[in-house]
């Protein structure tokens, strides 16, 4: 059975680009959000495998995000990405919640599929 | 006016010369006579020193009052020395009793000659009351030849009063009245016990003299209505005479003790012209307080291009609304005032001394407004600089934040979408899959650049997260080894970060330039409301603030913070950046 995700981000070219380059890394993408209040409900709703997830949302950040998600009962694989790099970001990386961090600029077809692939 | 206070004195100097010339012939002992010219002498003083006082403040009821005193005394004296004539002893009669409500009137009206308390006025009323009442009894019934006690000596050829209707007995209703005296006096003490302590440390010790005296007059007709039953002193009787003598003189001369001090006063301006000479910019305000005897004085300058008074500081002043315990002097005319003086209502008892002070004062008052003008232009000034450099940040970061929706978004997704092509075109189309690799990497390049850019015109880090972090992520990209000695934990405000953030930035880049350091070391410290900024390296020194636009913009941008700035670098002794900026969280 393929990977179930999730996309969270607020920029509608990214979230339909990142559909396909999920798709092709033999995900199904259940789902997509453009703000934190969005994506914690189609979590508990559609329960997903993996959750993409932009750090930078215009609500909320995504390492608030990924607690809310870890504090609700599913545990998804979290990855945050953004299109700032890991050094923008400092100590606020160090989150428990979140598998790993991908810079946008990183985000390839090999580097998804193997998520995907930990994640189902 | 001036002619008729003359008239008066006249009228009232042949009154006193007079009568006292009209004892003489009287069958009286020479004790008698003798004591009559003092008594006249002794009203003369007053009635001089009344219309004097009346002279030099006209707008004042009390020189009025003063004056009036020695007529009332004078006149009341004429019912037993011309004690054969009606007119004389009608006289007599009707200004025997007004002595009272006269000085309580000018006693509780001192200085303004205005009774200024509704308490006051009403006393002062019920004294006039009491005395017309008083008078009245004695105009209407009393008779000199009828037997009476104590009053008067029975007097068989004593002219009756003009308005004489009837004997009756007014003995009564006369010891009646004195004895509301009783009530009356303390009552007196009482309010103007209330009045010095109402009012102003300036108008207190302006009427300081004249209520002592006012409190031993009192005194001395409690003491001697206590001892002998009536208020009046009688002339045959030595001690009492001459202290009424003293009592009656001490009135007026404590006014006249004020008119001296209003003198000495003036002498102080002249020191003040001295004084004002070796007087630092700055400090007139201390000096006009002096002159003035008014520590509470302040001073206003006028800013006819901010249209506003300042203090000597520069900081914007307003004039309070004139009271009971502030009155406000614009020197200067209306239309283009120099300055305002903020000061005790009591000195506007004085209005010469101010207006001579504030003439002493002019020069330096002009001087220290331009002073105070230039102050304000500064702090002005520097807040503008202050905001510029706060607007700058703002724009910064709005540019970063556009950047980074927006090209940046854009540029993220193309690269998306060229991944994408080339997994479509699979591993047939050699060609174009390597073109698309190409791209990509140009793309990545871009991007990496564009970033740059971004974090050089405002880190997301140093919005997001503060300083600390910021400074930590410079060290980790700098190419020369940073220790980093101290951060601050907390966040501090904006521009201090900001501008701390670039010092450290700028710094790190220039020691990577041109320094040849094998490291560097990095303290940003919180200091007595500053932060400290310090970057030292051991590289080769020589940096120049002056050349190069790099560390210029940035200790202009210290400085406009209200920071200060210093570059050590001397050749072979390394580059010692320090910085300290206020801030303010």
């Amino acid at each position: 059975m393929a990977t179930r995700a999730l996309i969270v981000d607020d920029h509608p070219s990214f979230r339909r680009f990142a559909r396909k380059l999920l798709e092709s890394a033999g995900c199904e993408v259940v789902g997509d959000a453009a703000d934190g209040a969005a994506a914690i409900a189609a979590v508990r709703e559609l329960g997903p495998d993996l959750v993409l997830l932009d750090v930078l949302l215009p609500d909320m950040t995504g390492f608030d995000v990924a607690e809310e998600i870890a504090a609700g009962g599913n545990r998804p694989l979290i990855v945050l990405t953004s299109s700032r790099t890991a050094s923008d970001f400092g100590s606020l990386l160090r989150t428990d919640h979140a598998k790993t961090f991908i810079s946008k600029r990183d985000l390839t077809l090999a580097a998804l599929a193997a998520l995907a692939s930990e994640a189902a | 006016m001036r002619a008729v206070r003359l008239l008066v004195w006249l009228a009232g100097s042949a009154l006193c010369v007079g009568m006292a010339r009209a004892v003489g012939p009287v069958d009286q002992p020479d004790l008698i006579k003798h004591r009559a010219i003092v008594y006249f002498a002794t009203a003369f003083v007053g009635l001089t020193i009344g219309v004097l006082v009346w002279e030099r403040r006209p707008d004042s009821r009390t020189g009025l009052l003063l004056t009036a005193l020695p007529f009332v005394e004078v006149l009341s004296q004429a019912r037993w020395i011309f004690w054969n004539h009606a007119l004389p002893v009608t006289i007599g009669f009707a200004s025997m009793s007004l002595y009272a409500p006269v000085f309580a009137h000018l006693i509780l009206s001192y200085p303004t000659g205005r009774l200024t308390t509704r308490l006051d006025r009403v006393f002062v009323a019920v004294v006039y009351a009491y005395a017309t009442t008083s008078a009245l009894l004695f105009l209407l019934f009393f008779d000199t030849r009828a037997p009476h006690d104590r009053y008067e000596i029975e007097c068989w050829d004593c002219a009756l009063p003009l308005t004489h209707v009837a004997w009756r007995d007014v003995h009564r209703a006369s010891h009646v009245l004195d004895l509301t005296l009783l009530v009356v006096a303390p009552a007196f003490i009482g309010l103007l016990i209330r009045k010095l302590l109402r009012a102003t440390p300036g108008g207190r010790r302006i009427e300081l003299p004249l209520s002592i005296a006012a409190f031993a007059a009192v005194a001395q007709l409690l003491a001697h209505f206590a001892l002998n039953g009536s208020p009046d002193s009688p002339w045959t009787d030595t001690p009492w005479f001459w202290i009424s003598i003293v009592v009656s003189l001490a009135v007026p001369l404590s006014l006249g003790v004020g008119l001296f001090f209003g003198r000495r006063a003036r002498s102080a301006v002249a020191d003040l012209v001295v004084e004002l000479q070796r007087t630092p910019p700055g400090h007139v305000q201390e000096a006009l307080a002096r002159t003035l005897g008014d520590p509470s004085l302040e001073l206003a300058l006028w800013l006819p291009d901010q249209a506003s008074y300042v203090d000597s500081r520069g900081a914007k002043v307003e004039l309070p609304a004139a009271g009971p315990h502030r009155a406000v002097t614009v020197l200067g005319s209306s239309d283009s005032p120099v300055a305002a003086l903020l000061h005790d209502p009591a000195l506007l008892e004085r209005p010469g001394l101010l207006e001579a002070a504030a003439a002493a004062a002019r020069l330096a008052l002009e001087n220290e407004r331009l002073q105070a003008e230039l102050r304000a232009q500064l702090s002005e000034l520097r807040a503008s600089r202050a905001r510029i450099v706060q607007a700058g940040d703002d724009e910064r970061r709005r540019l970063e934040r556009n950047l980074h929706d927006g090209a940046q978004q854009r540029l993220l997704s193309l690269g998306l979408a060229l991944q994408l092509a080339r997994a479509e075109l699979g591993a047939e189309a050699n060609g174009a899959s390597s073109l698309l690799v190409e791209a990509e990497d140009e793309l990545r390049a871009a991007l990496d650049e564009l970033r740059e850019l971004a974090r050089g015109i405002h880190p997301a880090i140093l919005t997001d997260q503060g300083l600390g972090a910021a400074v930590r992520s410079l060290a980790e990209r700098s190419s020369v080894p940073v220790r980093i000695v101290s951060l601050p934990g907390e966040r501090l405000d904006e521009s201090t970060e900001a501008a701390s953030y670039f010092l450290v930035s700028e710094s790190l880049a220039n020691c990577a330039k041109y320094a040849h350091a094998s490291t560097v070391r990095v303290s940003i410290a919180r200091r007595n409301g500053n932060a400290v900024v310090d970057i030292d390296d051991n590289g080769v020194g020589g940096a120049d603030a002056t050349r190069g636009s790099g560390l210029r913009g940035l200790s202009d941008r210290v400085q406009a913070l209200d920071g200060t700035f210093l570059l050590e670098s001397p050749v072979g002794g390394g580059t010692h950046v320090h910085a300290e900026i206020p801030c303010a969280s």
